[in-house]
């Protein structure tokens, strides 16, 4: 069953007409399934951020829709919706244990409950010791692990994460990631995960839409046929490789595209080729 | 082979910076003690440089200051009026934080009135007021209202302007955060916008109180008629170093005593701050 259908959608940046106007997205389609977990791969500016912010309800796209369990998204859905952002977005002057409950505060949710649900969200991402804490006092991990506590408690059916892991050392983010399979394979939701590792990609993902260099538009959707939780064996299989190498390809193209775009001809050539484009 | 060693020896660094620098525990001068060393040296200069070098009509020693500084504490008019002037400080700082904090918010958090108001604030924050203190003192007489609106408008508007730059160094992704976690106006505002704030209203504070300071006891100094402003007039012309010097440092002291209850009060609720 699908949950979230992304319908041409589309989304510029800067005044109409502008030479500075940038198109982020290009008619970006994609379904996602009830259940799967869903990775966003795709050269560095070709919107993956943009479609998971209008996805989100934070952002609004420029044309196309967006639609949740068939209804359309113009605003945030706190109650479908969590959001996991790439860098820290802890609030420092409050408490790892204030910060995971201010979601549930926000949907007034009664106190008692409200104790409840961060405790054990708290408890599941294995920082139930820090509860006490304040946000300076963790490493950057354990900062993205009540990002995640937090996002979690609000007991959501969707998960978007954008580069959760991202700051991280490979070591860490390939333990949470084994992490977040688990829990994914325990709680069911839809998790939509932005990345730029292959392999993270790879061993997270039931499917893996790459983007093409901007204007973003996908490219492929690759499917990754493994059951969850994932296991290490999984990580080191000759079947993840491959897929990899087969990302790997459909990437590098793009990659080189954007690089070859600001390389080149600078800000000046590719806005001449925007113009060009436009006639 | 004596001569190699002794020539390698010598071309090692000297001793001093070879050194292994003391752990704190192991050094005998604590900052705290230089700093009071230091004072003590300043003091000791004072009282060397005006008994044996100044003019007794204009300076005095700190040893006499001192006891003038006693004596004065119990002439009851000069009491009145430096109680007075702490007065006006505390009223003129309460006003001006209070009001600077409401309208930093009001145009900072509102893009079309920061857009409208923000240069003109910038504008008149420029303009150096101590030209137009004799307009207070025709305005608002030589009481105590004139000293305090001197001091206000010494202050406000740093007080606003601090506000309105902190607005725009609000963390965009709590806000966003926020937004999607389903904070309503009011949740946002009190949660996110205001919390963030706190060092910045703490940084408004101390300018406020600088600015306080400079506008009410300028304006006291200006009034020569009545408070501090006739006993410093007083003890200067007729050549009393001593007694001048006492006030001065009578009200100098209470200066240094409300910066400190600012400092005490931002270290108390910024804690989670460093
Ligand atoms: N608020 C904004 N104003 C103007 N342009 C923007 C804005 N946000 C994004 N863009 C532009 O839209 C394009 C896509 O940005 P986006 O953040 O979605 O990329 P991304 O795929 O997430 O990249 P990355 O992998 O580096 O995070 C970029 O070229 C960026 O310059
Ligand atoms: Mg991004």
């Amino acid at each position: 069953m699908i949950t979230i259908e992304c319908e041409k959608v589309s989304k510029s940046f800067g005044p109409r007409g502008s030479p500075h106007r940038t198109v982020a997205l290009d008619n970006a389609s994609i379904d996602i399934e009830r259940g799967e977990l869903l990775c966003f791969i795709g050269p560095s500016g070709c919107g993956k951020s943009t479609l998971l912010n209008i996805i989100a309800g934070l952002a609004e796209p420029t044309s196309g829709e967006v639609l949740i369990d068939g209804t359309p998204v113009n605003g945030p859905l706190p109650r479908k919706i969590a959001f996991v952002f790439q860098e820290s977005a802890l609030f420092p002057w409050r408490t790892v244990i204030d910060n995971v409950k201010l979601g549930l505060a926000f949907q007034q949710v009664p106190k008692g409950e409200r104790d409840d649900r961060a405790s054990e969200a708290l408890q599941a991402v294995g920082l139930a010791d820090f509860a006490n804490h304040y946000p300076r006092q963790l490493s950057g991990g354990m900062k993205q692990r009540v990002q995640l506590a937090r996002a979690l408690c609000l007991g959501t059916d969707i998960l978007l994460m954008d580069e959760p892991f991202a700051a991280l050392d490979e070591q860490t983010r390939m333990v949470m990631g084994e992490d977040l399979s688990v829990l994914l394979a325990r709680t069911g939701k839809t998790i939509v995960f932005v990345t730029h590792s292959l392999v993270e990609a790879v061993f997270l993902a039931d499917r893996v839409a790459v983007f093409t260099a901007r204007p973003g538009r996908i490219k492929t959707v690759l499917s990754v046929d493994e059951e969850h939780p994932r296991k290490q064996s999984f990580m080191k299989s000759a079947k993840l490789a491959e897929m990899r190498n087969e990302l790997y390809d459909l990437l590098h193209d793009e990659v080189r595209k954007t690089m070859e775009l600001r390389g080149e001809a600078g800000e000046s050539g590719a806005r001449a080729q925007s113009r060009g484009l436009r006639r | 082979m004596s001569m190699n060693v002794d020539s390698s020896r010598s071309l090692r660094p000297p001793r001093s910076l070879v050194k292994r620098r003391p752990r704190r525990e192991e050094r005998r001068l604590s900052p705290g003690m230089a700093r009071i060393l230091v004072i003590l040296a300043m003091v000791a200069a004072w009282e060397i440089g005006a008994r044996f070098f100044g003019d007794p009509l204009f300076v005095a020693p700190p040893s006499q200051v001192a006891v003038a500084l006693v004596g004065l504490l119990g002439v009851k008019g000069v009491m009145i009026a430096v109680g007075m002037a702490l007065l006006e400080l505390v009223v003129a700082f309460a006003v001006a934080v209070v009001l600077g904090v409401a309208i930093g918010l009001a145009v900072g958090l509102n893009r079309f009135w920061r857009g409208a108001l923000y240069p003109i604030i910038v504008t008149i924050y420029a303009v150096p007021q101590s030209t137009i203190l004799p307009l207070f003192v025709l305005l608002f007489g030589i009481g105590a209202a004139t000293k305090i609106a001197f001091g206000i408008t010494h202050s406000v508007f740093a007080v606003i302007l601090t506000l309105i730059a902190g607005i725009q160094n609000i963390d965009p992704t709590l806000l966003k955060c926020a937004r999607a976690m389903g904070a309503n106006r009011r949740q946002v505002l009190v949660s996110v916008i205001l919390p963030s704030l706190v060092p910045t209203i703490f940084t408004g504070m101390r300018l406020a109180m600088a600015g306080v300071l400079l506008g009410v006891l300028l304006a006291e100094l200006y009034v020569s008629s009545a408070g501090v402003g006739l006993y410093t007039q007083t003890f200067a012309n007729s050549m009393q170093p001593a007694k001048l010097f006492a006030l001065v440092t009578l009200l100098a002291a209470a200066a240094v005593i409300l910066n400190e209850l600012c400092r005490m009060a931002e270290a108390r609720f910024t804690r989670w701050h460093s």
